[in-house]
């Protein structure tokens, strides 16, 4: 797609090429290799990879089941993940995919509701079988960074098992519970009234979950799931609403930088000191769009030695040099420097030294976590943590894709380590023989570090993520 | 009110129901019996529209808050009922076509039927807790707790079990009791009543559990909590009610814990039910609305009368007397208020929370 020159080594965009006509299931493969050998790397190239590859899932998908593409979807997703756990935007579009789909069927549904009305007060002979499908995980946990409530997952099949028997009376209340989180303006609306639910008596569950759906948006209930599953197959336009929903989610993609960048008048003041550090396409375009009005300085501290180069190259063209050539070949961007900008280069052990001078640090991320902390290049927690004590304030700068909304219950887990030849190279041999070198790619970043997160919809304070999270992501495809 | 044929002999007594069934069931927590308690006294009524329903509940909910002496618990349950009432009531833009009268009685149908259903519920969202929050306890760690909350107990079992499933997690846990509960100094004695408060009698109990489980256990009085301080990875503790702005309700010494914890950085997660959420804000220690006898300034002649008092809280206890006849200021029963800043995180039956998401949860059911 770029005009730009083509790349030999395999990335993004010879995978992009490669899936137009390549079957879907090599495609996924390939994709997967790619992540596994680090070919794919980084955020956006990511992104943009699982979203194209999964509009391509979601394409030569065969069947009109909603739940048959779901689980599809899922197990695509389960494989990429796996792949590279680390990796967690994959795992986040993923999930906007699968809550894009439950949202498309339940808007089908809720035409669907009108015409079967009468479906909550029937007797509903229909739960003895019950299948549940969106609900019941039974994968094996792939990753190592899933912290799935396991308990949760037996219950379901101990309560599956238990409707094969035909006998409901103690259903935990989970079903209803998770389904009405599902509206996607209103989530968790009725968590409070979980313990009144019941699944098994028409009132309960039809009633909560109908008084809380703010736009009269009908609920899935477990029921009307059911009569999804069989109503749907005449609807041939879930397909093609995904599909364009899959799209739309490019577009915020695309957009999200642009977005961010609106917001850089109301942070950059004239002559303010703004510290970044690493190379991030998000806060050059978010700098530049305050140097269109505004004169200040920057000081970039260079994240040796891992993004170094990267940094560099950014400082000097506008761009990172090898960044993968897809997605900003287009609207070359001018250097800060171009723009009138005072840039100013400092390896990053100067950073204590000059925070006292700075107004502003603006750090790029690699993930944001449900709880507000963020994990982001190396030497990203020491910045924080300086600015800390300098009472300067934190401001991150990231699209809504690469929030996730996986707990870290321990923070090592999320930490990749690279290759240790860039802190020393493997020719002295002195050095690597007598001493172990590490090289961590990512810090972790604890929320109460970060004053402000700047995203494609706004900013929000770290402890307002969670509804963020909970208005992009489904309940049920938490733990995938 | 119209409360005409409930003159049947024996009239319900919200408080001895509640009694009861907190007596009846060890695993039930305040605020769902007060719930069941509620749904009972709306079996014993005859009230058939929903203003005397209504009128009933709350004048319940207030004889029970009378003599309870601490009802900041089963406040967020009474709280909840009505909200729950009212919501399900007033929805005028109901979806099927029962008349109001209809769906009256279907809910108080549903609510009368179901009464044990309530205390699933209650279990099964510990239970869900209990599977979120083990993650916290990692291999190697130590967890410093207080107090005999059910959902933290079920929690450290769940972490303490999950050694046959994903990874052998090997934990510690080390076990504030208070001081001041003789009783409970050396761990192998027994809870002396059966008391359904966050009660030290619990925390005993719990100590033998995990033991028994091959979880090293060490308990340590209030005031080695800063002494450990090196010794722990994390806090976790339960709650009694979780306030509007985050914060929590907590048996007395837990405020100090989160301010030591905080200090010296260590995570301390809160582990509670969403049913315990509470629509209080409290500002400071002093705004929880109930009497604590904690800080109280005496001269020389009052000491006495001190003296003689606490015996007769002793012989009080000693005989097995019910909650109610104690009085709601001593020691054991005390509870303080730990400010949202100091916890990382809430979990709830929903999942890991930020303490600002509990106002929303809050929000969402008032208005």
């Amino acid at each position: 797609m770029p005009p730009t020159t083509v790349t030999v080594a395999p990335g993004l965009s010879s995978f992009l090429k490669s899936l137009k006509n390549t079957p879907v299931d090599s495609s996924i493969e390939h994709f997967i290799a790619l992540l596994k050998r680090r070919q794919i790397r980084n955020s956006r190239p990511c992104a943009i990879a699982t979203t194209q590859l999964l509009l391509r899932v979601v394409a030569e998908f065969k069947f009109r089941d909603v739940d048959k593409l779901l689980r599809r979807v899922r197990e695509v997703g389960q494989r990429l993940i796996a792949a590279q756990p680390r990796e967690m935007v994959v795992g986040n579009i993923v999930r906007r995919v699968l809550g894009l789909i439950r949202e498309v069927a339940e808007d089908d549904a809720e035409v669907d509701t009108n015409a079967i009305s009468d479906i909550g007060n029937s007797p509903v002979p229909l739960q003895s079988e019950f299948p549940r499908p969106t609900l019941a995980s039974s994968m094996s946990t792939f990753s190592p960074l899933r912290y799935g409530s396991t308990s949760m997952d037996s219950s379901l099949h101990q309560s599956e098992s238990m409707s094969d028997q035909g006998e409901l009376p103690h259903r935990p209340p989970l079903l209803t519970s998770h389904t009405s989180y599902s509206v996607p303006n209103a989530p968790m609306v009725t968590s409070l009234f979980g313990l009144f639910s019941h699944p098994d008596s028409p009132s309960a569950s039809s009633t909560p979950t109908g008084y809380n759906s703010p736009n009269g948006k009908g609920t899935l209930t477990a029921q009307n799931l059911e009569r999804l599953s069989e109503s749907t197959s005449s609807k041939a336009n879930i397909k093609a609403e995904v599909q364009e929903g899959i799209k739309e989610l490019m577009d915020e993609l695309e957009q999200s930088d642009d977005l961010i960048a609106a917001n850089a008048l109301d942070h950059i003041h004239s002559n303010e000191i703004i510290l970044t550090h690493s190379a991030s396409t998000s806060v050059q375009k978010f700098l530049l769009a305050a140097a269109k009005k505004r004169k200040f300085t920057v000081v970039h501290a260079e994240a040796h030695p891992n993004d170094h180069h990267a940094t560099h190259a950014m400082t000097l063209t506008g761009t990172k040099r090898d960044y993968d050539d897809d997605s900003d070949a287009e609207d070359r961007w001018k250097p800060l420097t171009a723009a009138g900008i005072t840039v100013v280069m400092i390896p990053d052990s100067h950073v204590f030294a000059i925070m006292s001078r700075v107004n502003k640090v603006i750090l790029a991320t690699h993930t944001v976590l449900a709880n507000g902390g963020l994990v982001a290049a190396a030497g990203a927690r020491v910045i924080a943590k300086a600015a800390k004590v300098h009472q300067t304030p934190v401001v991150v700068v990231s699209g809504v894709y690469k929030l996730s909304p996986v707990y870290p219950f321990d923070i090592e887990e999320l930490i990749e380590y690279g290759d240790a030849g860039n802190v020393v190279p493997y020719e002295d041999g002195d050095f690597v023989d007598k001493v172990d070198v590490d090289n961590p790619l990512y810090d972790y970043v604890p929320a109460d570090l970060v004053d402000l997160y700047i995203t494609n919809l706004g900013g929000h304070a770290p402890s307002y993520l969670y509804r963020i999270v909970a208005d992009h992501y489904r309940v049920e495809d938490i733990n995938l | 009110m119209a409360s005409h044929p409930t003159s049947s002999p024996p009239p319900f007594d919200i408080v001895q129901t509640y009694q009861r069934l907190l007596a009846s069931d060890p695993e039930v927590t305040m605020p769902v019996a007060a719930i069941e308690a509620l749904v009972e006294s709306l079996a014993h009524s005859s009230a058939s529209t929903m203003s005397e329903t209504l009128t009933l509940v709350s004048q319940h909910t207030a004889t029970l808050k009378q003599a309870i002496p601490n009802p900041i618990s089963l406040s967020a349950g009474t709280d909840l009922f009505q909200r729950y009432l009212i919501t399900t009531l007033n929805r005028s833009t109901a979806p099927t076509s029962l008349s109001p009268d209809d769906e009256f009685r279907t809910i108080r149908n549903h609510l009368l039927s179901n009464g044990r259903l309530i205390v699933e519920n209650a279990k099964a969202s510990r239970e869900k807790i209990a599977s979120i929050g083990r993650n916290f306890v990692r291999d190697g760690k130590t967890v410093l707790t207080i107090g005999g909350s059910r959902v933290v107990g079920t929690l450290l079992r769940a972490a303490a079990e999950a050694a046959g499933g994903r990874s052998n997690i090997r934990f510690r846990v080390i076990y504030v009791l208070p001081q001041n509960s003789s009783a409970h100094k050396t761990s192998a004695a027994k809870p002396q009543t059966g008391r359904e408060d966050e009660g030290s009698g619990e925390g005993a109990a719990m100590v033998a559990m995990l033991r028994a489980r091959g979880v090293p256990v060490a308990t340590i009085p209030d005031s080695a909590v800063a002494y450990s301080l090196a010794k722990f990875d994390m806090v976790i503790v339960g709650a009694e009610g979780v306030v509007e702005n985050g914060g929590i309700i907590s048996r007395m010494g837990t405020y100090q814990i989160g301010l030591l914890a905080k200090a010296k950085g260590k995570p301390f997660y809160v582990a509670a039910e969403s049913h315990k959420f509470v629509r209080l804000f409290p500002l400071s220690q002093y705004d929880l609305p109930i009497k604590q006898r904690v800080i109280e300034f005496r001269v020389g002649e009052d000491a006495e009368i001190e003296s003689s008092e606490q015996m007769r809280t002793f012989d009080a206890e000693a005989s097995g007397t019910t909650r109610t006849e104690r009085s709601g200021s001593t020691p054991e029963d005390a509870v303080d208020y730990t400010p949202p800043e100091l916890i990382s995180a809430i979990v709830t039956e929903c999942g890991v929370q930020t303490p600002s998401a509990v106002s929303e949860e809050l929000i969402k059911i008032w208005f």
